[in-house]
């Protein structure tokens, strides 16, 4: 039997098709997932499933149940986590997951089995103001908040975005506990690996249903848009001796509570530098630190040449930041968004302009230059951001988790626009959770529990922890964390 | 009803976690019944007077002795010329010259008064008080009986008013911001998809809003009975009921609000802008209905806390029995059930 | 020059809203055109009933002088005090005067007869108001020498000579819009990009603190310019009311006062989190300002408690300073101290925006 039939659903906002004629069913029990790029309708079929929004056109029908006429029999079987699930800041870790919980008619005891896995690793925190967490631990309460019910029909609207490939793994092992029971669950996510973990997926573009078959198959079917060819770097082969960034026995307490604990390395310049780290590891407000946004407790440390002590304004004078957050004016079109940032920077007006011609023309973003960048598919405005913060061609460009949420395809232009900067002789000094992304880098640290555990290029990295790629490297290291049991 | 109630704990947890406006939410009574009661009046008092007199005889002295022990005017400095008055009031060093022509004493009459009349309704009172005490009106043949406020103070007239604005600021605009924030943020998104009623989530949200109002209505009854001596004079049960009713308007209007608006910054301009401006201006709290031309009163004649303060009034102020209030009471009952009917049928279960 | 770029910003940001703008244009206007005739605290159309325990002659000349007054609105006679009690309580009527039996009779024989008064005075004003004129309109009419004596002052007004009193409360309303608009405004903007994240952007960019708090003042000194301007020609226009001083003055006060106040929103959206909280202080704040201000009630009449917050109240020496330059005609000299007190507050406030604004914690 099957417990959701989609039928000839269409839906459009204004002159946009988000869904054309979108037909699928999903047996009981099985894990589907829903995936295609930025903007390809999944959030508008999530919805019209969970009887948010009506279709145009079609029906789509829950458990039996039809999602316009029997949207109470629905709601009360359903569990759904949207995208941009937020949870409420001012309350702590403890009361969102009570309150979420009371609201399913159920209480963490007796759902504390079905969310340990990750509930657990932020358990300590639980006093804690859910607006006081990082992104990624964020999305793990928010993810404990989705799960300590249990429906029949589980939708996840790509739940693993920001978390780091730890949490990601134990995230599916819950999963799959879940499916023994029957528990349907339809899930999308831009992580080839998570994938790969459902039974069958559906790939959905452009509103249509491009394909629906096992995971392998689609991804072969699609490799253009999954699976691009990896990037080669040519390395230069004369690295410059010259630090850019140095940093000496950092540390920054909230409290007791030491969020980035004695910290040294050095970055050279042009080198990409990959800082990674589990969420919470410390990393956002290691980064912080470096560009001037926050002081440190004890230590020191230069960037570009600069005490960031005492000299953070020179500091950001050099240097480029690109934030978790998407952080370009949505209600600014394109070009006013680079004008701005370059005129910040004191840049002339005719060279701005002349500059912003050129780039949009590199990017094939002409047509797109006095666009709103709010009504920008995510991918583009990554891809616009980083553009605007190396434009004043800083020594040093900081890229905190840029490429979370898009698309393979897109993430690989993203990094040929890295790539692009490395060679012009930018620093890139990024962090990530896409462990393909961590071999693309000259050189890599992980963090973990605010501490350095591990500094060198990927192979070295690989060679010394005996592993095969860096996926295991990361959670080998990150696997031996204290902070999350203690 | 676990569901209901931890709904209403994490409600109020937001509105306890927000200190500052907390702060403000009780402050605020508080400061204002204090300015009302003994800052802002329109009392005559200390008018900077000035005498003008070519001689000083025996009478007129008595009569400037009886203006300067007078608390409405200070005499500030005596002139021989109206001239000299005139610049003096021009150069904004006095508010009134009193001229007493130079036989004042024998024939009892030649008073000139120069006054600035900047403000017409002043310059006005000025002119009554002064003519009262100069010619020492007999009070004989006159018995004069303030009802109901025999101090005349002004607080009698802006605790029922201030009541009625605070209490649809508290409900209507905080009301439909958190409402409105939810639906920014996506948690209402959750919300819907969850077993929850619909209903039950604006219910819910609503009574920490009503129990605040209520906190803050008894704080003003108490500092109005207490501090400014103003006499609850009619029955306290009918206070409560009618106020609640209006709470509950109030609320009503927020949850509309909340209907309209998309994001805060609108929700919060709507509220303040076109809810409160209406009923500062238009409610009689501060200006009289009816001095207002024809059409205005039409419009004030909608505006619900007119008829909340109105009956607020009557009930605490002259002590009269519900039924002189009967026609209020009813209007605003009227008005709680259109706007919750229209606000609750217009609520949305599914986005857009 | 970096401040071109973010002034653009600015003005980009607010032309984008889709409220703001509408906001800007239509509030001038509609308070304008609808608030001066809300605003006349004239006490007027006061319902007097009158009990008549006489029906003398006498007693019926004075009924008729009162249905013959313009101030008053005549509701009717009622047999008894009771009964007229009753009309007030219903609001039916604000007045009652009781004229006691033997009233004639004893005014032939110099007796004196009280006349009784009773007003509703919950509204203090209009009860003392009401209650005043009413007897005066009694004494005169038993004792016309006391209309001799009246009829013996004269009353020179300077100023306002119609006695309008709309011309007294225009300034006001300038100083209501501009406090709204240039107040409100800028308390949500800050916090408005706290909350959007883009705040983080800015701060990791070399711009100075000075030039990012300037960036965002002066759009609201143009908004305020442009409601000035606005209200002036409403004034004129609808009114037919222009200021009786310079206008250059007018406008110097305006943007003193706009210094202030968007200073002021800055300093609260600097120290707030979210748009809700930015909102209620400002509120609480400006409520107060306002009140004890004189917009509205003379200053002088208030305890010197609160008569010495004036000193450090803009408001009030906006006020003080529009109401001489607009209605008395007044020029730079009468208004030099108030210019000096609001540019000094304004200033200062100025410092404490920028101050107040963190790049780094």
């Amino acid at each position: 039997m099957n417990v959701i039939e989609v039928r000839n659903i269409s839906k459009s906002y204004g002159k946009v098709k988000a869904l054309d004629d979108v037909s699928f069913s999903v047996g009981k029990g099985e894990i589907f997932g829903l995936i295609g790029p930025d903007g390809a309708g999944k959030t508008s079929m999530y919805r019209i499933l969970c009887t948010l929004l009506l279709p145009d056109n079609g029906i789509a029908k829950v458990d039996g149940f039809d999602t316009v006429k029997q949207m109470n029999e629905i709601r009360r079987r359903v569990g759904y986590m949207p995208g941009r699930f937020s949870l409420y800041q001012d309350l702590t870790v403890q009361e969102n997951l009570e309150f979420f919980a009371t609201l399913f008619g159920t209480t963490i005891e007796e759902g504390y089995d079905s969310i340990k896995a990750i509930y657990s690793q932020i358990e300590r925190f639980r006093d804690r103001k859910a607006g006081a967490l990082s992104g990624g631990m964020k999305q793990k309460l928010a993810l404990s908040c989705a799960l300590v019910h249990q429906p029949s029909v589980l939708f996840l609207d790509e739940p693993t975005t920001g978390v780091d490939p730890v949490s990601r793994k134990e995230l599916w092992e819950m999963l799959l506990m879940l499916k023994e029971r029957d528990i349907t669950i339809v899930a999308s996510t831009p992580y080839l690996d998570e994938v790969r973990c459902c039974e069958r997926v559906a790939f959905l573009h452009r509103g249509k249903i491009q394909g629906i078959d096992t995971p392998e198959r689609i991804l072969h079917q699609f490799a253009d848009i999954f699976n691009p060819p990896g990037l080669s770097h040519a390395k230069e082969t004369e690295a410059k001796e010259e630090n850019v960034i140095e940093v000496s026995h950092l540390v920054k307490a909230f409290g007791n509570f030491h969020a980035v604990d004695d910290i040294s390395f050095n970055v050279k310049r042009g080198e990409i530098f990959g800082f990674l780290g589990a969420n919470g590891a410390g990393k956002t407000t290691a980064m912080h630190m470096l560009t001037g946004l926050n002081q440190p407790t004890s230590g020191t440390g230069r960037v570009a040449g600069y005490d960031i002590r005492t000299e953070y304004e020179q500091i950001k004078r050099h240097i480029g930041y690109m934030s978790q957050k998407f952080s370009l004016y949505e209600d600014l079109t394109v070009a006013e968004n680079i004008r701005l940032f370059a005129g910040i920077y004191g840049m002339k007006d005719a060279e701005i302009s002349r500059k912003t011609d050129e780039l949009l023309e590199r990017m094939q973003f002409t047509e797109h230059k006095n666009t709103l960048v709010a009504s920008l598919p995510l991918g583009w405005k990554q891809k616009l951001a980083f553009s605007v913060s190396i434009f004043h061609e800083p020594s040093v460009v900081f890229l905190d988790e840029p490429t979370g949420g898009v698309d393979p395809a897109t993430r690989r232009q993203f990094w040929e626009l890295i790539y692009e900067a490395a060679g012009r002789g930018i620093t890139v000094f990024v962090t990530t959770h896409y462990m393909d992304e961590a071999e693309y880098c000259d050189r890599i640290s992980i963090m973990v529990d605010g501490k350095i555990s591990a500094i060198g290029t990927p192979d070295e990295l690989k060679q010394q922890f005996h592993q095969p790629d860096m996926d295991h490297v990361f959670t080998y290291l990150a696997r031996q964390a204290t902070r999350k049991s203690d | 009803m676990k569901q209901f109630l931890s709904f209403i704990i994490k409600e109020a947890r937001h509105i306890v976690r927000d200190k500052r406006t907390m702060l403000i939410l009780f402050v605020m009574p508080v400061v204002l019944m204090l300015l009302f009661g003994f800052a802002i009046t329109t009392d005559v008092k200390n008018v900077r007077t000035i005498v003008v007199t070519s001689q000083m005889d025996h009478l007129t002295q008595q009569v400037v002795e009886r203006l300067s022990t007078s608390e409405y005017f200070i005499i500030t400095k005596s002139v021989s010329t109206p001239q000299e008055a005139e610049r003096l009031i021009r150069h904004q060093k006095a508010d009134l010259a009193i001229v007493f022509a130079a036989d004042f004493a024998s024939k009892r009459s030649g008073l000139q008064f120069i006054v600035d009349g900047a403000d017409p309704n002043m310059a006005q009172q000025w002119i009554n008080y002064a003519t009262g005490v100069i010619t020492q009106a007999s009070v004989g043949t006159v018995n004069t009986k303030m009802l109901y406020n025999p101090q005349m103070k002004s607080a009698y007239n802006f605790v029922p008013a201030i009541m009625g604005m605070l209490l649809m600021l508290i409900c209507a605009m905080m009301t439909s911001i958190s409402i409105v924030r939810e639906k920014e943020k996506g948690t209402m998104e959750v919300l819907l998809v969850s077993p929850a009623r619909p209903l039950m989530v604006i219910i819910a949200k609503a009574v920490p809003y009503l129990v605040l109002a209520f906190l803050i209505l008894i704080t003003i009854l108490l500092m109005a009975r207490y501090v400014l001596d103003v006499p609850l004079a009619g029955a306290i049960g009918w206070i409560i009921f009618v106020s609640i009713i209006y709470i509950l308007l109030a609320l009503s209007l927020g949850l509309l609000i909340s209907n309209i608006a998309k994001t805060q910054l609108v929700a919060l301009l709507l509220s303040a802008m076109v809810l409160l401006m209406p009923v500062v201006m238009l409610s009689g709290m501060l200006f009289p209905i009816e001095s207002m031309p024809t059409i205005l009163q039409w419009v004030a004649a909608i505006i619900p806390p007119r008829y909340f303060i109105s009956a607020m009034r009557k009930l605490m102020i002259m002590g009269v029995g519900i039924r002189e209030v009967a026609q209020e009471v009813i209007i605003l009952i009227a008005m709680t059930a259109f706007f919750l009917t229209v606000a609750l049928a217009k609520f949305n279960k599914r986005l857009e | 020059m970096t401040l071109k770029y973010l002034i653009q910003k600015e003005f980009l940001q607010i032309r984008r809203n889709a409220f703001l703008p509408r906001l800007i244009i239509a509030f001038p206007i509609v308070i304008m055109c609808v608030i001066p005739w809300v605003m006349s605290m004239e006490v007027k159309n006061i319902k007097v009933d009158i009990v008549d325990n006489d029906r003398s002659t006498l007693s019926q000349q004075l009924v008729h002088r009162i249905e013959a007054s313009t101030y008053f609105i005549f509701n009717g006679q009622k047999p008894t005090y009771q009964s007229a009690l009753k009309e007030i309580e219903e609001g039916k009527a604000d007045i009652v005067l009781v004229i006691p039996p033997n009233y004639g009779k004893n005014e032939m024989l110099g007796k004196d007869s009280q006349v009784l008064i009773a007003a509703n005075a919950v509204n203090g004003t209009k009860g003392s108001m009401g209650a005043a004129y009413l007897s005066q309109i009694v004494t005169s009419h038993v004792q016309p020498s006391m209309e001799a004596i009246r009829s013996g002052v004269s009353t020179l007004l300077l100023y306002n000579k119609h006695q309008n009193y709309k011309l007294f409360m225009i300034p006001a309303l300038f100083a209501i819009v501009m406090m709204l608009m240039t107040g409100f405004l800028p308390t949500l903007n800050i916090v408005g990009e706290k909350e959007a994240g883009t705040i983080e952007q800015i701060n990791v960019t070399p711009v100075s603190k000075w030039s990012f708090i300037l960036a965002k003042l002066i759009p609201y000194w143009m908004i305020a310019l442009f409601v000035i301007t606005v209200s002036l020609l409403l004034a004129w226009i609808v009114y037919g009311i222009t200021s009786a001083g310079s206008i250059g003055l007018i406008y110097l006060l305006a943007m003193l006062l706009a210094l202030f106040f968007s200073s002021f929103g800055l300093i609260v959206s600097n120290y707030s989190d979210t748009m809700q909280q930015a909102i209620f202080v400002m509120w609480f704040f400006v409520v107060c300002i306002m009140l004890l201000s004189g917009l509205f009630t003379p200053t002088r009449s208030m305890p010197s408690w609160a008569y010495l917050t004036t000193y450090i109240n803009p408001m009030h020496y906006f006020i003080d300073a529009i109401r001489t330059v607009f209605i008395r005609g007044g020029g730079f000299y009468d208004i030099a101290h108030q210019v000096f007190a609001l540019l000094g507050i304004g200033l200062f406030m100025g410092g404490w925006a920028v101050q107040s604004y963190k790049k780094n914690n």
